[in-house]
């Protein structure tokens, strides 16, 4: 690809950014959110135009108007959200849109069966094609994509995230998978956040910064801190924040907490002024936990105690009246309401708080959020622009505000950065630490190692819906996190 | 020439972007052009501007109070939708509160208040206190069987539907009720010589719940959950307890179409009364900007997208359109409207 250059609207998404992907080789294609990444890949993949420049395909000028031409031309995009149906087996899937047919239109399952298996065999892939997708695990969703796209002879690849909603062993599944398709010479372009799986698994790599080619070679050639330098063009702090602790009493105790599918025989206790940090990998049941505490689940069995009483509840609104507040993972599904505006997304919460008789009070709700918007920083145009019109970092700040508005003892935050750049990030953490500090209990889930390090006193680390151990200070390194969530035990220190 | 249609095609390209920023320009836009057709057809053979007023005046009333029972439905109907719900059941819930109604205020020998020794006043205060609490009720019933009964609203309002008719049809076999005079004054009192009662109720309601959709808890909490529930119900919303309102709200309202309808013709035919109704309050929603995906709905659309469908009607029948083919019409306008929302959306 030459000189692409993307704009939308006013705001220039790609600068003259120019990149070769070679077969036979993974690449990696690094920036933060916003850099142009996904933007540049559209390109390649039919779904957006270029302004200027061109792509060229074994030294072919080639111009795809939509994905169809692309793929067409041996460019597969694999997107984050799979592109699979559930309810057909493995090999329809294979051929959707471009079944096999026998006469008079009879769909010819044997020839598709036969063709998928060919490839599977290829590939060394031990499934069998009849099963459902529906009861495929992640990964194996991933590598039926990708089998789909060896189906239509690509040449190229394009994965986007791919291991994002995947555990350590499906991950090192999907690699294997990507390493034995670069030894048959398809070039892959690998997108990813994660720099230890770009250390592993890629020969090259990209960096975007602000619709700009910033940095590219051999992975051979750097280490991680370089890659995050490039990323950020400044370099990472990576040691754990510090604030005035403030520790006092008990906010939050949980004992033999249990729900028959999630999670089972949870204990727990958090104090005011705390930061409880609770981490895992994908399946580890944290979120249903702590909704299950935020009263939007019900739990089988065991107790729960706020400040020493035990209560139960069975209501969000019953849990916020008892001073408990839960920021949720997924803005785009659980935080915002895409049909209301900035200033009815971070008052919603405190509505029924500040309400007389029912009736809003706007000016006390525009007060707090005049405030709240200093404090976080957060950039928009006015409190009454949909709430899709700012950036990702903003929304996230808008949903953090909407809690913060209510302060609640016991503040739970789901994934609070995900999907939140640097900056923003930064933000967000310090806003949590001010908090701390003030003597609100905390407690921060996260799937960010980094994240639970730098921010929280202690972690919990859960493992299969269990408590698998508990860190701190010393203890609390990537390497003692990891052991613990992939289900090992530390050694007595 | 060129230049005239350039500035025409700059004109029309302002006025939808100024629809996409608030639809509501568009559907009164719609609405003037309605407004001024209907003007137009009326015609100005009249002796006098005195006199052509008068005339132009009485047909906007009759317009209006032909309309204003649905009218009323619709709004409720706006809520319903807007939490991504729908409400087969109101037409049967009218019916059934207006033999309600009328067992009650009936003077001849059966008429369960006139047994009591109440008439006059007290029995119809009485009689529309009941009719409303009633509404609530099965409402609230309604709304429950969604909410806790986890029932799809298409299904709960489909059984509701049939259940309050066929039982409403059974118990009024061979009963006509009669209902007295001044009942009929809730719907009938003339003012100059003209009955505006169902018109100020429609729009005393619109304004209330103009109100509340945009000031209050209830109102902002309907299009939370319409838009996102599971955003609404993490953020602290009582999502079962906000839909089963709006069910309840459903119900009152069709109460209150309901009296009015029987105070305007002191009659009602069971079989037929109100069916269809619910298809006509979703029109009207529907031309008036409200999304059938939920989420987004104003009580302000609503209400022009009742007047839209009302003046289209006046005007089928100024026209000498067959009355078979009026509803294909009504039907022309509603995927029409639907159709201009999808264009200025993408």
């Amino acid at each position: 690809m030459k000189n692409i250059t993307k704009s939308f609207g006013t705001n220039q998404v790609l600068k003259d950014v120019s990149i070769t992907i070679h077969d036979g080789e993974i690449c990696a294609l690094i920036g933060e959110n916003g850099a142009g990444k996904s933007t540049l890949m559209n390109i390649l993949g039919g779904v957006h135009q270029t302004d200027s420049g061109a792509i060229f395909l074994d030294g072919q000028r080639v111009h795809f108007a939509n994905p169809a031409q692309s793929l067409g031309a041996g460019i597969a995009f694999i997107h984050q959200e799979l592109n699979l149906i559930n309810d057909l087996p493995i090999y329809e899937n294979m051929f959707i849109g471009r079944e096999l047919k026998g006469r008079w239109g009879r769909l010819d399952l044997a020839a598709m069966e036969q063709a998928t298996q060919d490839i599977f065999d290829r590939m060394d892939i031990d499934i069998d094609p009849k099963t459902m997708v529906r009861d495929l695990d992640a990964s194996y969703k991933q590598i039926v994509e990708i089998c789909r796209a060896i189906l239509m002879d690509a040449s190229v690849i394009i994965m986007d995230e791919p291991t994002t909603s995947l555990t350590e062993p499906e991950i090192e599944r999907v690699f294997q998978m990507m390493r034995t398709l670069r030894d048959q010479g398809v070039g892959i372009i690998f997108i990813s956040h994660k720099l230890g799986e770009v250390m592993e698994i890629c020969q090259r790599y990209l960096v975007l910064r602000d619709g700009e080619l910033v940095a590219e070679g051999d992975v051979a050639d750097v280490t991680m801190d370089d890659i995050a330098r490039f990323m950020v063009g400044k370099a990472l702090i990576i040691d754990q924040l510090t604030r005035t602790k403030n520790i006092g009493e008990e906010v939050l105790r949980l004992e033999g907490f249990t729900h028959a599918k999630s999670f089972r025989g949870v204990d727990l206790t958090v104090r005011s002024g705390e930061i409880l940090g609770v981490t895992g990998l994908l399946g580890d049941g944290r979120s249903a936990l702590f909704q299950t505490v935020f009263g939007a689940d019900r739990n089988t069995s065991g107790n729960m105690f706020l400040s020493g009483k035990q209560v139960k509840i069975s209501s969000t609104e019953q849990a916020l009246q008892m001073g408990i507040g839960y920021l949720p993972r997924n803005r785009k599904e659980n935080g915002i309401i895409k049909d209301m505006n900035v200033l009815d997304n971070a008052s919603i919460v405190t509505w029924p708080l500040f309400a007389t008789r029912g009736v809003l009070d706007t000016d006390k709700h525009v007060e707090i959020f005049q405030t709240q918007r200093r404090e976080l920083d957060i950039t928009l145009q006015t409190l009454m622009d949909p709430i899709n019109t700012l950036s990702g970092g903003n929304q996230q700040k808008v949903v953090l505000a909407k809690w913060l508005a209510a302060n609640p003892k016991l503040l739970i935050l789901d994934n609070p950065t995900q999907g939140v750049d640097v900056g923003a990030k930064e933000e967000i953490y310090e806003a949590i630490l001010r908090l701390a500090a003030e003597g609100m209990a905390i407690v921060v889930l996260s799937s960010e190692a980094q994240e639970i390090i730098r921010l929280c006193d202690r972690a919990l680390v859960m493992y299969h819906g269990q408590i698998q151990g508990e860190v701190s200070g010393e203890t609390m390194t990537e390497q003692h996190i990891m052991r613990l969530a992939t289900g090992g035990i530390l050694d007595a220190v | 020439m060129e230049t005239v249609r350039g500035t025409k095609k700059n004109l029309l390209h302002r006025l939808i972007q100024a629809r996409a920023a608030d639809s509501h320009v568009g559907i009164a836009l719609v609405l003037l052009l309605l407004v001024i057709v209907q003007t137009l057809v009326l015609g100005f053979d009249y002796g006098s501007f005195g006199q052509w007023f008068t005339a132009w005046f009485r047909n906007w009333v009759n317009i209006l109070r032909n309309n204003a029972g649905v009218g009323i439905v619709a709004l409720g109907m706006t809520f319903v939708i807007i939490t991504g719900g729908i409400d087969l059941a109101v037409g049967s819930t009218l019916v059934a509160t207006g033999a309600v109604i009328m067992t009650l205020i009936d003077t001849g020998a059966t008429g369960i208040l006139g047994q009591m020794g109440i008439a006059g006043a007290p029995a119809y205060a009485t009689a529309v206190v009941i009719a409303l609490v009633m509404g609530y009720v099965l409402g609230t019933g309604i709304g429950l069987l969604i909410t806790k009964g986890r029932i799809a609203p298409f299904i709960a309002t489909l059984g509701a539907m049939k259940i309050f008719r066929s039982v409403t049809q059974h118990f009024m076999q061979g009963y006509n009720p009669r209902v007295p005079r001044g009942f009929l004054q809730i719907s009938n009192l003339q003012m100059g010589g003209l009955m505006f009662m169902p018109i100020l109720y429609w729009v005393i309601i619109a304004l209330v719940l103009h109100y509340v959709s945009r000031r209050t808890t209830f109102g902002r909490q309907v299009i939370a959950v319409g838009s996102n529930e599971r955003a609404a119900q993490l953020s602290g919303v009582n999502v079962g307890r906000v839909k089963t309102r709006v069910y309840s709200l459903m119900g009152i309202l069709v109460a209150i179409a309901s009296i009015v309808q029987v105070a305007r013709i002191g009659s009602m035919d069971y079989a037929n009364a109100g069916s269809g109704m619910e298809m006509d309050a979703i029109a009207a929603a529907v031309v008036g900007g409200t999304s059938m995906a939920g989420g987004r709905g104003t009580i302000l659309g609503t209400f022009m997208g009742m007047l839209i469908i009302a003046v289209m009607n006046n005007l089928l029948n100024l026209f000498g359109v067959p009355p078979f083919l009026r509803e294909a019409f009504k039907g022309l306008i509603v995927v029409l409207a639907v159709l201009l929302q999808r264009k200025q959306m993408t």
